[in-house]
């Protein structure tokens, strides 16, 4: 077992987590409330990402990041932090890669309550904010909920992207889908074996328990 | 009771072409009911939710007591969570994840919370939702009780006009009729305006002050319901508030078989174009134009039944009319009769008899009906 590539798996995946739910609640409530023009293609790029091959995301992440765009040069120059082959580029690979996931769902979780609620909360004196986390959160919580574990649980399983972006260092980029990957052409079965069915056991479990939750909630109300 | 007090009644102007077209005025005072009536996509609930603020305004003011709530003149417009309007929505609009109790503490967010749910409590009860009920959701309550918690919530942001929006239609009779005492009850104690958006003609004359009648998003005639009754302004108003006894006529100008009379004489048609017809003679207001084509109605307290035999009341403002039952349909404690007039034809008079009478009335008998022509009220042709 892996275990130093487990560990950085989850620590990548807790902190897309946290970066990513703010930004998904933000952009999957305004996409669920407004109307414009022009909606539909802001819809389809936050789709982009799970259709495209990761070979192509991560290519297209590797160029504009790398060293020698403007942008990794930059952050280069500025912070001394490298972008690519590196624990940062991870993050923000996979934030980018985790949209479709985190937004959807939320954005869904908010179209399905009625209008009518946010409307009576407003004539019964509440703000904007007071609405927020009295109404609309606890009811678009399970929504909420298999955001957060989808976009969990896709990161530690993650393969093309991480592969393309960070390559395969131990500690820094070698998470544990890169590491069963490194074990298979290592013919060392026994050690992919042990890895792969953590992983899965553990993909499982997160995806039921929402599940399970998500259902609890509903057939509370 | 209900004091009239015209410093706390609702004003309401309304003259825009957009977003949603509403022209009109209404105004109810303090304990008083006023019910909105009109087909659907009148625009009842549209200015209902423009009162509330929901429904952003373009022309017009709306007045409470004395707060301007929305004055286009002076470019003011308070937001809805600032306005106190307690506002019953036609779905109730309870929150599907709150307990009744936290759904009415919800309207009382400015309080600590053990004094928000102690008053939660309180109107909960005034609305007779008690106990163990009161620690329910929306899914786990009736109706009835619905209706009833969503009454409180509104109640409990000490409203400045109360709204409720269709608030009958999703509950059964039996819930409904103690609906309608709860609500007489509350309205006496409130002494806040009232407007009630109804469909249910016979809803809006048992439980309102006033009827205002709506049209393609007009306010085209608001008074008792009486006066909205006896006398709608056009054929379209005693269509729309369920008249269902109206006739055609021709305005022959005033009697001069009796100078100085404030009688005038109708010729009753079977259409708008014929000729030919009886002569009523009825009251005359002095602002019809002779030979001017009219419409007329009479309502069901005007109109009575008699067997053939029964006298006749010697009484100058009766007109009896010769008539056969052409159909009588019993419905339980009611029965609705369609009479055929020999004097005109092609006309028939439709009325709902009560009493055990009824039920021995065959079809195609002959009998006398009896106009009272001060119940006669006639319109210009629209």
């Amino acid at each position: 077992m892996d275990w130093q590539a487990l560990t950085l798996s989850l620590k990548l995946a807790t902190v897309t987590l946290a970066m990513l739910l703010p930004l998904g609640l933000l952009l999957g409530r305004w996409l669920a409330y407004t109307h414009f023009t022009g909606k539909s293609f802001v819809e389809a790029l936050v789709v982009l990402p799970l259709v495209l091959p990761p070979t192509v995301l991560g290519y297209y992440l590797l160029v504009s990041l790398g060293a020698a765009s403007p942008l990794g040069s930059t952050v280069q120059d500025l912070f001394g932090v490298q972008l690519t082959f590196s624990f940062t580029g991870l993050v923000i690979a996979s934030i980018i890669f985790n949209i479709p996931f985190m937004v959807q769902p939320i954005q869904r979780a908010f179209e399905a309550i009625p209008n009518n609620l946010s409307e009576a909360a407003m004539v019964s004196g509440l703000n904007a904010w007071q609405t927020f986390i009295r109404v609309e959160l606890p009811l678009a919580w399970p929504g909420l909920l298999s955001a957060m574990v989808l976009t969990f649980v896709h990161t530690l399983g993650e393969f093309g992207v991480v592969l393309m972006m960070g390559g395969s260092i131990p500690g820094e980029t070698q998470t544990i889908a890169i590491s069963i990957y490194d074990r298979v052409q290592a013919f060392d079965l026994q050690a992919a074996d042990r890895m792969a069915l953590l992983l899965l056991t553990l993909s499982l479990v997160a995806v039921a328990a929402s599940y399970f939750a998500a259902a609890r909630v509903t057939r509370r109300r | 009771m209900n004091t009239l007090d015209s410093s706390r009644s609702l004003q309401v102007h309304i003259d825009q072409a957009g977003p949603i077209p509403l022209y009109g005025q209404l105004h109810c005072e303090a304990g008083q009911m006023v019910a909105l009536i009109g087909p659907s996509g009148a625009g009842k609930t549209s200015l209902l939710r423009s009162i509330a603020g929901l429904l952003p305004m373009s022309s017009g003011l709306v007045r409470i007591a004395d707060e301007v709530w929305f004055d286009s003149q002076l470019h003011l417009n308070v937001k809805t969570l600032q306005r106190h309007v307690g506002l019953v929505f036609q779905n109730y609009a309870l929150m599907p994840h709150l307990k009744a109790i936290e759904d009415v503490a919800l309207s009382l967010l400015d309080l600590p919370q053990l004094e928000r749910l102690r008053r939660a409590q309180a109107w909960l009860e005034k609305v007779n939702i008690t106990g163990e009920l009161q620690q329910r959701k929306p899914a786990q309550l009736s109706g009835g009780q619905q209706q009833r918690v969503a009454l409180a919530r509104a109640l409990a942001r000490s409203p400045k006009v109360l709204l409720l929006d269709e608030p009958f239609s999703a509950v059964d009779q039996l819930s409904r009729q103690g609906l309608y005492e709860l609500l007489a009850d509350l309205r006496a104690e409130l002494d806040i305006p009232i407007v009630l958006v109804t469909h249910d003609l016979f809803e809006a004359r048992l439980l309102a002050d006033q009827i205002a009648v709506m049209d393609a998003g007009r306010i085209v005639q608001q008074g008792t319901p009486l006066e909205v009754y006896k006398s709608p302004i056009n054929a379209r108003v005693a269509d729309l508030v369920g008249i269902r006894n109206r006739f055609y006529g021709r305005w022959l100008g005033s009697d001069s078989s009796t100078p100085g009379s404030e009688t005038g004489l109708l010729q009753w048609l079977a259409e708008p174009n014929a000729t030919e017809g009886p002569v009523l003679k009825v009251r005359d207001n002095g602002n019809l134009q002779n030979g001017q084509k009219v419409a007329w109605v009479i309502q069901t307290d005007g109109l009575m039944l008699q067997n053939k035999t029964d006298p006749l009341p010697a009484h100058e403002e009766k007109y009896c009319v010769q008539v056969s039952v052409a159909d009588i349909k019993h419905l339980g404690e009611s029965s609705i009769i369609t009479l055929r007039t020999n004097l005109v034809p092609e006309v028939s008079f439709r009325m709902t008899l009560t009493g055990p009478q009824r039920l021995s009335i065959g079809h195609k008998a002959t009998m006398n009906l009896l106009l009272d022509t001060s119940w006669i009220h006639i319109m210009p042709m629209t």
